[in-house]
């Protein structure tokens, strides 16, 4: 179909009639245009939002009282750079932090001790020897784990479950823990102190920006 | 070096680094637009200039909870819209005309939340009547419901499109969209007479 000969039918939407009341906004199609040039109704909507809009545009900017700032200046903390935080929570936590310091030596100290004792250690039989230690520690976790799951009897149990699950029931399973879930995470936001319209609208934004 | 010059992301970043006269250039730079729109919405000029102070001071101390993909206005503008409109829901605040709060009971009072209107018009005529049409817009806004007077404001007043006011207050588009078009039918009501006039000169 040629475009040039589509005739508008409708009056303008809100779109249009600010794209012609409050120019700069947003460009307007000819054929709106054109429409609104022959349609009395749409041309007193135009005249009616320019005459708001100007109203409003007019309103006098409130100015707060002088010292404004020097005021707000004196209540804000600016987020400090991680230097310094720790030079402040060293100075805070004086005790503790030479505590952590005297273990931290005594610690290497009792290490070089030990390694000193026994000539035949090197670096790489140390570190051969932490390297066997937590991959046998991970495997026996592991082995743990199974061995508690199949001696509980968990295993027998879900298997007479998986037997008698019908729709209905299955239902109330998922929802069951989707509702445990969703109070969980709101619980957990108000101990965070997030207010939960945030995340709903940084989740918005995010889905925006990526669309 | 000079803060005024630099974009608003430049200076968060700066307060970031602790830089307080980046801060005091946002807080100059925006004091006006938030002050505005939050005496708007409470008409109270000591409880707005609180609220205003208490918006900055939340802006900053948890900035680094900013998102920078979001505009830093639009930030700024959201944590001023939650706080006051919290106030409104709190405290029941009454919509109250432009000559003071329907609290303050002694002259010093009215005159200390009474909102003082400007104008460069020269001669006295126009001013007054420039004040009177302005008095009765600011009355009227005053009239309409908070989300309706936020949404007006932002999109009027402060030039925001429509997609920043739906993350500032936090509501659909179309609903930002419904806001706007019943507070534009509510003012064109409210303020029939007045248009009236001007029709008719």
């Amino acid at each position: 179909m040629n475009k040039n000969i589509q005739v508008r039918t409708g009056h303008l939407q809100a779109e249009e009639l600010e794209a012609l009341a409050m120019p700069g906004d947003h460009k307007l199609p000819a054929r709106s245009s054109a429409h609104a040039a022959d349609c009395d109704r749409c041309q007193r909507d135009v005249e009616e939002l320019q005459t708001l809009h100007a109203l409003l545009q007019a309103l006098t900017p409130l100015q707060p009282v002088v010292g404004f700032s020097d005021r707000v200046m004196q209540r804000v903390r600016l987020p400090l750079p991680w230097r310094v935080r720790v030079l402040q929570a060293v100075r805070r936590h004086q005790v503790a932090t030479a505590a952590a310091f005297a273990g931290a030596a005594a610690a290497v100290g009792v290490g070089l001790t030990w390694i000193a004792r026994y000539p035949e250690l090197t670096p790489m039989t140390i570190a051969a020897f932490l390297v066997q230690r937590s991959t046998a520690l991970m495997w026996s976790g592991v082995m743990e784990v199974g061995r508690f799951v199949y001696g509980s009897g968990v295993l027998e149990t879900a298997q007479g479950v998986a037997g008698q699950v019908t729709p209905v029931s299955a239902f109330v399973a998922v929802a069951t823990v989707t509702l445990i879930g969703l109070a969980s995470f709101r619980i957990l936001l108000s101990l965070m102190e997030i207010d939960p319209a945030l995340v709903t609208s940084h989740l918005r934004l995010r889905r925006r920006v990526r669309g | 070096m000079n803060y005024k010059e630099h974009s608003d992301q430049d200076l968060v970043r700066l307060c970031l680094k602790s830089d307080e006269r980046a801060a005091r250039e946002l807080v100059e730079r925006f004091e006006r637009p938030v002050f505005s729109l939050v005496y708007r919405m409470v008409r109270d000029r000591e409880l707005a200039e609180d609220l205003t102070q208490e918006v900055f001071v939340r802006t900053f101390n948890n900035l680094e909870r900013y998102d920078r993909s979001y505009k830093f206005s639009s930030w700024l503008f959201k944590i001023a819209y939650n706080l006051t409109v919290d106030y409104l829901r709190k405290k029941q605040v009454k919509t109250i005309s432009m000559h003071g709060s329907p609290d303050a009971v002694t002259p010093e009072r009215q005159e200390a939340t009474s909102l003082s209107l400007e104008s460069d018009e020269e001669s006295p005529d126009a001013m007054v009547e420039a004040r009177e049409l302005a008095g009765y817009l600011e009355d009227a806004i005053a009239q309409l419901r908070p989300e309706y007077r936020t949404a007006i404001l932002l999109r009027h007043v402060e030039g925001r499109p429509y997609e920043e006011i739906s993350d500032i207050m936090g509501v659909p588009l179309g609903t930002v969209k419904t806001y706007i078009f019943r507070a534009r039918r509510e003012l064109r009501d409210l303020l029939e007479d007045r248009w009236d006039d001007g029709d008719d000169e």
